[in-house]
């Protein structure tokens, strides 16, 4: 109870906030761009909440992943636009459909310790190592030979598919043929840890004394819920290319507090904005506000196996009257697009196939939304519930799907708020008829998005199953060629969304505000990741 | 004394308790994640943090280790002890709540008798006003004000966060909670001072032909000042630990934070700590202010 109080109180505090944001007076600063670097290069960046950990094998969030993008670098990295590039692989070869070997360049740690092949067995070892827990590990580990059966307990982390053939070639064996490989790699689990480290200092190997890291930059500070500070690493391989010398990520949870922090200068770059400043900080002039489509969908999970929502003519119309262009332009108002679909743009492996209704004019929709209701033999009146979150953003978009439904359908609702862990609790539980959700991509494959709506998958609140397209997705595991396997996924994708399983509403965007004189910033980066490699200030 | 202060232990333990039973049976648990973890995963995060032993071996495995000093580790900061947390974040709030508490009262009281000697003045009605304000307007209106104004307008001091040594990043912060906790003081001052020179002695002193200045500083004031007194131990206490809003608005790294971050992530242990903290700290506290009241009230004795 207390906590629930406390929880509405920082609520409805943040609220608040927001409002007294927005009152405030707008100054922009257009400032002149240079094409020169400042000489004094130090980056102010925005992060969010308090990283939960710097240890690679334990990052869960983004805030903490983007200080260990900076820290670390793996075989492969992600460039400002989100690509896949060499970070301390050269190249990487396909020898079989599931074994990669990849070449590895000379490059030292930030104590001069030569990097090998064997640090990243071992991080990759300890990664799965049921002793390490890490929280991550049922995200990736179908990819890898015997993972699953090491995090369980029932092989040595020996048996790992992932062995050094020598000091600079790794040969590694995926469990079935997995295309977007080298992607995978880029995650913040896959970097090297410095084994000798790590055995001397246990859980303090990551404070600022002790941390040996292989990135850009190495760590030399650290103070809870206030800031990291990261600097320069002139050991890194590409250490010529990086013009940052030092960087600081604040931690600062509240947007509008961030806010006032980047109006005064006192931060380059921030992590979010206020909420409801969207419309406003668009309008003015400079363009400081980025906003950048996410591999994010919000979406509404129906419970397919509620008594009500088991009927798929029920969970259609639900779908269909709900007019999405409003919702993102007048609701949410941050910048998001409709979504028609459980895939989103910028996902590869499979065809984003909206609803065909989804151009359909809104009177078509509903007439075909009544008549569903009228076979499915449910009358106006009847009454569903929305469970939610306790949030601004998600009170409004709840009260707008009830409205809808009243206008449209006639069904009425009843919302339902509590506190996140607990919505997450019941959700997990399948004590929910219909519940807010949300799902970021872990990385760009379709696979990465049809976990929400799979058979037998931990992250399918809804609990729908089509088993045909869970056939197709086991062929598509092991189809000769990309386009083939596209095929399937899009085939399969769009048998599951024609089961109606949950109601997909918006593709995410990331909104940060970033100051002119910092360049390098990734314009069109889904990922959202942006290396300070890549950063630096201009001149101003 | 040395009994008063050991009759505290029953109430830290039972606090202590309390707080943990309440903590379990909360619905949603601290590896509740938008990402759903496989069973396997989730079974070695609770054997880590051994949240897979039955409720009461986990208890006795707590107090064990409080008994030692040790507060465990964090479930959410796993690179953390609770102590290395509480650690980090008890100086910042006990500075900034320290000086803003000194300030504010040596402020307040001042304002108050200032008020109280010249009833119906411009002085009384500039400091009731200031008073109402620090009242009626919430910090999470007052303080986003003195940022844009101090801040982003005037340029003259930082917006937010602490740089160590540098005294600007702690202006605004303490001028904030000075502002509230004085609203408090020099309106309780003014009162008491007025009930008091009200009364019988003062008049008898008055009679005697003393000076203002000496009836009020060596008759009036001490017991004037004991509802301030009172005031000053739960004023303390929100200004050092729960200063939640103050810290969220300029983004210091203090205790309040902690608390409701461990709270939303069910950070048990890191909560458990901070409440330990926050109890030994209230009954220390109390314990002070008894002291100051048998000072300044001769009539009472522990």
């Amino acid at each position: 109870m207390f906590r629930c109080t406390t929880a509405l109180a920082l609520a409805v505090v943040c609220t608040t906030f927001a409002v007294a944001a927005n009152a405030l007076p707008n100054s922009p600063t257009a400032l002149p761009q240079a094409g020169s670097p400042q000489p004094l290069q130090i980056l102010n960046r925005g992060n969010g909440g308090e990283p939960e950990s710097l240890d690679p094998a334990l990052v869960q969030s983004v805030e903490s992943g983007y200080i260990t993008d900076d820290l670390f670098e793996g075989l492969t990295a992600l460039d400002t636009a989100g690509n896949v590039v060499p970070g301390i692989a050269t190249g990487w070869t396909q020898v079989d459909p599931t074994t990669w070997q990849i070449d590895l360049r000379p490059s030292t740690w930030s104590n001069g310790d030569p990097l090998t092949a064997d640090d990243f067995v071992y991080a990759w070892q300890r990664y799965f190592d049921p002793q390490t827990a890490a929280p991550t590990a049922s995200s990736f580990d179908t990819f890898f030979l015997n993972a699953p059966a090491i995090l369980a307990g029932e092989a040595p982390v020996t048996a790992l598919g992932v062995k050094a053939l020598s000091p600079l070639r790794l040969q590694i064996t995926t469990a079935y043929p997995v295309p977007f490989f080298p992607e995978i790699l880029a995650h913040h689990p896959f970097v090297p840890v410095h084994r000798a480290t790590i055995e001397r200092h246990g859980k303090q190997w990551t404070k600022p004394a002790n941390m040996v890291s292989n990135g850009a930059f190495t760590l030399a500070d650290w103070r809870v819920n206030d800031r990291v500070t990261l600097q320069r690493n002139p050991r890194y391989w590409d250490a010529d290319a990086v013009i940052l010398s030092q960087v600081n990520f604040l931690t600062i949870e509240d947007h509008a507090s961030e806010y006032k922090l980047y109006q005064a200068g006192e931060l380059d770059m921030t992590r979010g904005i206020p909420a409801g400043s969207f419309p406003r900080l668009k309008a003015e002039p400079g363009a400081e506000l980025k906003s950048i489509p996410s591999l994010n969908l919000r979406y509404f999970s129906l419970n397919n196996s509620d008594a009500l929502l088991a009927d798929k003519r029920v969970r259609q119309a639900l779908s269909m009257v709900i007019d999405r262009d409003i919702l993102v332009d007048r609701i949410m108002a941050d910048g998001q697009i409709p979504a028609y679909s459980v895939l989103i743009d910028g996902i590869a492996g499979a065809r984003v196939v909206p609803y065909e209704w989804a151009q359909w004019p809104m009177a078509r929709k509903i007439e075909t939304a009544r008549a569903l209701l009228a076979q499915a033999g449910i009358s106006p009146g009847t009454r569903v519930k929305i469970s939610y979150n306790t949030n601004d953003l998600h009170k409004k978009v709840a009260l707008y799907l009830a409205a809808e439904w009243k206008q449209k359908l006639g069904i009425d609702t009843t919302l339902e708020n509590m506190e996140f862990r607990v919505l997450l609790r019941e959700r997990n539980a399948g004590n929910f008829q219909i519940a807010r959700d949300g799902w970021v991509a872990d990385y760009r494959d379709a696979t990465s998005m049809l976990t929400i709506v799979r058979c037998r998958s931990a992250q399918n609140s809804n609990k729908n199953c089509n088993e045909e397209a869970e056939a197709l997705m086991v062929q598509a595991q092991h189809a000769p060629d990309d386009a083939t396997r596209t095929d399937l996924q899009t085939r399969a994708a769009a048998l599951i969304m024609q089961d109606y399983p949950m109601v997909p509403l918006s593709q995410g965007t990331q909104t940060h505000l970033v100051k002119p004189y910092v360049a390098g910033y990734g314009e069109n980066n889904p990922i959202g990741r942006q290396r300070s490699r890549y950063l630096h200030i201009l001149a101003h | 004394m040395f009994w008063r202060s050991l009759s505290t232990l029953p109430t830290l333990w039972a606090v202590i308790t309390v707080c943990y039973l309440l903590l379990h049976f909360t619905p949603g648990g601290p590896f509740d994640a938008e990402r759903a973890m496989s069973p396997a995963v989730l079974a070695n995060l609770q054997a880590k943090y051994h949240l897979d032993l039955p409720l009461w071996k986990q208890y006795v495995y707590y107090l064990g280790n409080l008994l030692r000093g040790d507060l465990g580790a964090s479930y959410r900061y796993a690179d953390w002890s609770v102590n290395e947390l509480v650690a980090a974040a008890a100086p910042v709030s006990l500075l900034i709540g320290g000086v803003s508490l000194v300030l504010s009262f040596a402020l307040g009281v001042a304002a108050g008798i200032a008020a109280a000697l010249r009833r119906n003045s411009i002085i009384d009605y500039g400091v009731m006003l200031l008073s109402n304000i620090g009242h009626t307007f919430p910090s999470f209106v007052v303080g986003p004000v003195l940022i844009v104004v101090f801040a982003t307008t005037l340029g003259w001091l930082p917006a937010g966060g602490l740089q160590s040594g540098d005294i600007r990043y702690y202006v605004l912060p303490i001028g904030l909670l000075v502002l509230i906790n004085m609203a408090s003081i020099s309106r309780v001052m003014r009162g008491g001072l007025i009930d008091v020179m009200n009364s019988p002695f003062i008049r008898t002193a008055r009679a005697k032909g003393l000076p203002l200045r000496t009836i009020v500083l060596r008759h009036a004031f001490k017991p004037a000042v004991l509802p301030v007194v009172s005031l000053l131990s739960p004023m303390a206490i929100s200004s050092i630990t729960s200063a939640i809003v103050t810290e969220t608005v300029f983004s210091l790294p203090g205790i309040g934070r902690l608390v409701v971050n461990a709270a939303i992530n069910r950070d048990y242990t890191l909560v458990l700590g901070l409440v330990v903290l926050i109890t030994v700290f209230a009954v220390v506290l109390n314990l002070i202010v008894d002291l100051c009241y048998a000072w300044l009230d001769p009539k009472i004795r522990y």
